[in-house]
C-alpha cells in the first residue's frame, strides 16, 4: 500500500491522467490533500507521499499563539471534538525554522495556511510569505471556530470576505484558497464574495461547532466548552455545503469534512469538489491516503472516467 | 528510526494479570531496538478498524499505551480495560493483529549511582516496570505502588490500597516522605493519575528532590501533529503548551504547571 499510486500506474498507464486535477492555478498529480492541522511530515513516514497532490500545513498566525487550555480533545460517537486554538510558533519562526524543512522534504506543492485578526494583518503575512521561495499557495483560514475575534469573525460576513480576498488577491499570483466556515447562514453568498474578490479556489468545510458533556457530573469534556467538531459525523453537512457552493461559483472547490474513504471522496466529487482533503481520517487510519487513492483510481479506471468528467454531476 | 513508525504485528502471547489488567506481547527487533523506557505506542486492534469498515460502523482512534517491557525484540504492553478502545484490545488473543504507531515520546532520562524512589498509581505501573529494569544495576531503587483495591496492585517494594484490602491503607503519596527520609532519596520517578502526580510533585518540590513524571493525556494523532494532548510546561511566569506525545510524556515535575491542569 506504501506505493499505491506507482502500483496503480504500473497496472494501467493512464491512471495518472485520470487522477490529475486542477485547483485554481495549481496542477495536482492527485486530487487528494490534507486538512490543515491534521497532518505533518511525521505522517509521511507511513506511506508514499506520491499519493498526495498537495500539502497544507498547520495554520500560522503573525504572532506565536499558545493555544487553548486542556482538555482539548474528545472523541464522540461519530467524530472528534477539538479545541486546539491555533497553537503555532508564529510567522517569523515558521519562515525561519519550519519552511526550510518543508522545502527540503516535500516533493509536492506546499500550501501555507494563515489566519489573522484584521485585513491588514492578513496582508502583512502574505507580503512576508511572498518573499519566500518554495510556497505554491495560501489557504486563508477565516473559519477556525476555536479562536475569538479572528478566523471565524471574518468568515461569516460576505462583505468582509470580499474586502479581505480583494486585498490579498492583489498581492499574489500563487494559489489563493479561501477556507470557509460551515457556521454561516448562506454559504453561497460567502462563496460568491470570495470569487468576486478573485480567490482562485475555496476550501470547505472547516469544523462545525460541537460540544460534549459528562452526563454524570455535568462537566464539559472540553475546557473551553464549545469546540470544533470534525470527522465522520459532519460528512452530510460538508456534502450539502459543497453542493451549494459548487452551484454558486465557478472557482474550484477543495472539499473536506468527514472524508475517510475513496467512496466518500467520490461523493464529494459528484457534489462539485475538484480536490478533497483528509482530516480526522489521518488520526483514525494512518494509511487512509494511499487506500483512498488506490480505491478512487481503480473506480475511475474501471469506468474510464476522469475527475473532471464527474465533478458536480450529482444526480438529483 | 527518528519518527514513529506504523506497523501491524501479530500478538505472540497474551497473559491475564487481574480482573481488568492483561499483557500483550509482540515481536519486532527493529522496534525493540528503537524503544526506550517511558516511551509509548499508539495501539489499536486491527480488527476494530476492519470490522468498523466492513460493517459501516465508525472506526475509533488509537490509544496511547506505554512500553511495559522491551528486551531483545520482545515488546510488552500492560493494559487496563477502561473504555471502548481498551475493551477491543482485551478481546485479542495470540495470533491476532495489533496496529502500532511508535515508539513515540521522549522516554525517561537514565542515571547511575542514585538513591531512587519510584511512585506509581493504578495503570501508571507499566512504564516504571521497564524503567526499573534499566535502573536496577546501577542505582538503589525503592518502588511504591498504590491502587484503589487489591486488583490494582502489582509486584513492587511497598503496596498501598485505598480500600485497605492489601498492603498499607491509603494513598501511595502518603508514604513518600517516610521513604524519602528512610532511603535518603535523591531522585524520584512517578506515573499515575494526575491528582496523584500533582501531590507527588508538591512533596518533591518542597524537599528539593529531582523528580520526573510521566503524564497521560487524551490523544488524537499520538505523533506530534495535532497538538491535542498539550499540557502547560515551564516556569510560573513563562510557560507554553508542550505535547505529551512529542516533548513528553516525561517532564520534570517542577516544570509542569499543575495549577493550570
Amino acid at each position: 500500500m506504501g506505493t499505491a499510486i506507482n502500483e496503480l500506474c504500473k497496472k494501467r498507464p493512464n491512471a495518472s491522467e485520470l487522477l490529475h486535477s486542477k485547483l485554481g492555478v495549481l496542477e495536482l498529480k492527485t486530487p487528494l490533500t490534507v486538512a490543515s492541522g491534521t497532518f505533518d511530515l511525521e505522517n509521511l513516514e507511513f506511506f508514499d507521499p506520491a499519493c498526495l497532490g498537495a500539502f497544507v500545513c498547520k495554520t500560522i498566525t503573525r504572532l506565536p499563539k499558545k493555544g487553548n487550555p486542556p482538555p482539548r480533545l474528545y472523541e464522540t460517537e461519530a467524530g472528534l471534538l477539538n479545541s486546539i486554538g491555533l497553537q503555532n510558533p508564529g510567522l517569523d519562526a515558521f519562515i525561519a525554522e519550519k519552511l526550510p524543512v518543508y522545502r527540503e522534504q516535500l516533493r509536492m506543492p506546499l500550501i501555507v495556511s494563515v489566519s489573522g485578526s484584521s485585513i491588514a494583518e492578513f496582508a502583512e503575512m502574505i507580503e512576508k510569505l511572498e518573499a519566500c521561495a518554495g510556497i505554491s499557495g495560501y489557504e486563508i483560514n477565516i473559519s477556525c471556530p476555536n479562536v475569538e475575534n479572528e478566523g471565524i469573525a471574518f468568515g461569516v460576513s460576505s462583505e468582509i470576505v470580499y474586502q479581505l480576498v480583494h486585498r490579498l488577491s492583489a498581492l499574489t499570483q500563487r494559489e489563493l484558497c479561501i477556507k470557509l466556515s460551515p457556521n454561516v447562514s448562506d454559504i453561497a453568498e460567502i462563496a460568491r464574495a470570495a470569487e468576486a474578490g478573485k480567490a482562485s479556489s475555496i476550501a470547505l468545510i472547516n469544523s462545525i461547532y460541537g460540544m460534549a458533556i459528562d452526563y454524570r457530573t455535568g462537566k464539559s469534556r472540553i475546557k473551553k466548552g464549545v469546540a470544533g467538531y470534525t470527522g465522520i459525523g459532519i460528512k452530510p453537512v460538508a456534502l450539502a455545503l459543497t453542493h451549494k457552493a459548487a452551484e454558486a461559483v465557478k472557482i474550484p472547490i477543495l472539499a473536506m469534512g468527514g472524508i475517510y474513504t475513496w467512496q466518500d471522496a467520490l461523493e464529494f466529487i459528484w457534489a462539485g469538489a475538484s480536490a478533497i482533503a483528509l482530516g480526522t481520517a489521518n488520526f483514525i487510519n494512518p494509511l487512509a491516503a494511499p487506500e483512498l487513492i488506490m480505491g478512487l483510481g481503480e473506480f475511475l479506471l474501471e469506468r474510464q472516467l476522469s475527475i473532471s468528467e464527474i465533478r458536480g454531476k450529482v444526480v438529483i | 528510526m527518528n519518527n514513529p513508525q506504523y506497523r501491524q504485528r501479530a500478538i505472540q502471547l497474551r497473559e491475564e494479570l487481574s480482573d481488568d489488567y492483561f499483557l500483550l506481547w509482540i515481536w519486532d527487533e527493529a522496534l525493540g531496538a528503537a524503544g526506550k523506557a517511558g516511551q509509548f505506542y499508539d495501539v489499536r486492534a486491527l480488527a476494530s478498524l476492519k470490522d468498523a469498515q466492513n460493517a459501516g460502523k465508525i472506526p475509533k482512534l488509537f490509544k496511547p499505551i506505554s512500553i511495559y517491557d522491551n528486551q531483545g525484540g520482545r515488546i510488552g504492553f500492560m493494559i487496563k480495560k477502561v473504555g471502548e478502545g481498551t475493551a477491543a484490545l482485551s478481546k485479542l488473543r495470540a495470533g491476532d493483529l495489533l496496529e502500532l504507531i511508535g515508539p513515540a515520546g521522549n522516554g525517561f532520562p537514565i542515571f547511575q549511582g542514585k538513591r531512587i524512589l519510584l511512585v506509581s498509581g493504578g495503570i501508571g505501573y507499566p512504564p516504571l516496570w521497564y524503567l526499573q529494569k534499566e535502573l536496577i544495576n546501577h542505582n538503589q531503587v525503592y518502588w511504591m505502588h498504590g491502587g484503589a483495591r487489591q486488583g490494582d496492585v502489582f509486584p513492587c517494594d511497598e503496596i498501598w490500597t485505598e480500600d485497605g484490602s492489601i498492603g498499607r491503607h491509603g494513598r501511595v503519596c502518603g508514604g513518600m516522605r517516610e521513604n524519602i527520609a528512610k532511603y535518603d532519596v535523591n531522585l524520584i520517578y512517578s506515573c499515575g493519575p494526575m491528582p496523584m502526580l500533582a501531590s507527588a510533585a508538591e512533596i518533591s518540590q518542597e524537599l528539593g528532590i529531582e523528580h520526573y513524571v510521566s503524564l497521560e493525556s487524551y490523544m488524537a494523532c499520538g505523533i506530534g501533529v495535532c497538538h491535542g494532548c498539550a499540557v502547560p510546561i515551564g516556569s510560573k511566569d513563562d510557560w507554553d503548551y508542550h505535547r505529551v506525545c512529542k516533548e513528553g510524556p516525561v517532564f520534570k515535575a517542577e516544570e509542569v504547571r499543575w495549577e493550570l491542569l
